[in-house]
């Protein structure tokens, strides 16, 4: 999930597009900023990777974030989003912990 | 005509709330009824004292999804204006962490909408509480606001 490794160019290389990354913005908030010790991160990500594959990403870093998967929904750029959205570059991607406000 | 929602006011706060400035704007001559709602912090919760809270948000979207309470409010209901504020950071006992006034003709339509915004605003805005006591503190239980559980999914009809 992390930048994609480099493309081997050579003498036999080819221009051919090499795996495509989108640079996404991710936000926490509530616990899971004090979890993971920020509220904002960026990170690559292949093109098409879903939200659960990023927070899958963060998941792997942070093991006591898997925990917090069930009782989270997440939004893309400022709107509640389903686990299987895909991501594009430029996306703003939050992990929200039930909300408490009033 | 005037969008309806171009005499709000929808904001996130960190100043102490002026209730009776915000009570004020929705006032006007052609109304008969404003409705009011005061949320403010309790001294206890699970019977433990609370010694203050601190309240964080995802501003942009907690404000976008404000406006959209609001606007749905002007969908539903027969009301004017609304005015819906939350303050964030560090809050004492007593102080007023929301509030929400609505102004319409008639007082049925003001407190229906009243209590639609407000219950809908726990709900759906992402504000987190964080409630301090003596001997420590935690994240207020919260709810899950509803989410799209695949994408994409079509709306029912109504």
């Amino acid at each position: 999930m992390l930048l994609a490794p480099p493309s081997h160019a050579g003498y036999n290389s080819v221009v051919t597009p090499v795996s495509q990354t989108v640079r996404v913005k991710v936000l926490f908030f509530g616990r899971l900023k004090e979890l993971i010790g920020r509220g904002e991160d960026a990170l690559e990500v292949s093109e098409a990777s879903t939200i659960e594959q990023l927070f899958t990403a963060y998941a792997g870093r942070h093991p006591e974030l898997g925990k917090f998967r069930s009782s989270l929904v997440a939004s893309r750029n400022q709107e509640f989003a389903a686990w299987d959205t895909p991501l594009h570059s430029g996306d703003e991607v939050a992990f929200l912990p039930p909300v408490s406000g009033g | 005509m005037t969008p309806p929602l171009q005499d709000d006011i929808y904001e996130l706060v960190r100043q102490p709330i002026d209730a009776s400035a915000l009570a004020g704007h929705v006032r006007a001559a052609e109304d008969g009824a404003t409705v009011t709602f005061d949320g403010y912090v309790r001294n206890e919760s699970h019977n433990r004292p609370t010694l203050y809270l601190e309240y964080e948000a995802y501003e942009s979207m907690a404000l976008a999804k404000m406006r959209e309470i609001g606007a749905e409010l002007h969908k539903k209901y027969r009301i004017h204006r609304v005015a819906m504020v939350h303050r964030l950071g560090h809050l004492e006992i007593g102080e007023t962490s929301v509030f929400i006034a609505i102004s319409a003709p008639h007082r049925a339509a003001a407190f229906d909408a009243c209590r639609f915004a407000i219950d809908t605003l726990k709900r759906t805005v992402p504000i987190w509480k964080k409630e301090f006591f003596e001997d420590g503190a935690v994240w207020a239980d919260g709810e899950l606001p509803p989410a799209p559980t695949a994408t994409p999914r079509a709306k029912p009809a109504s």
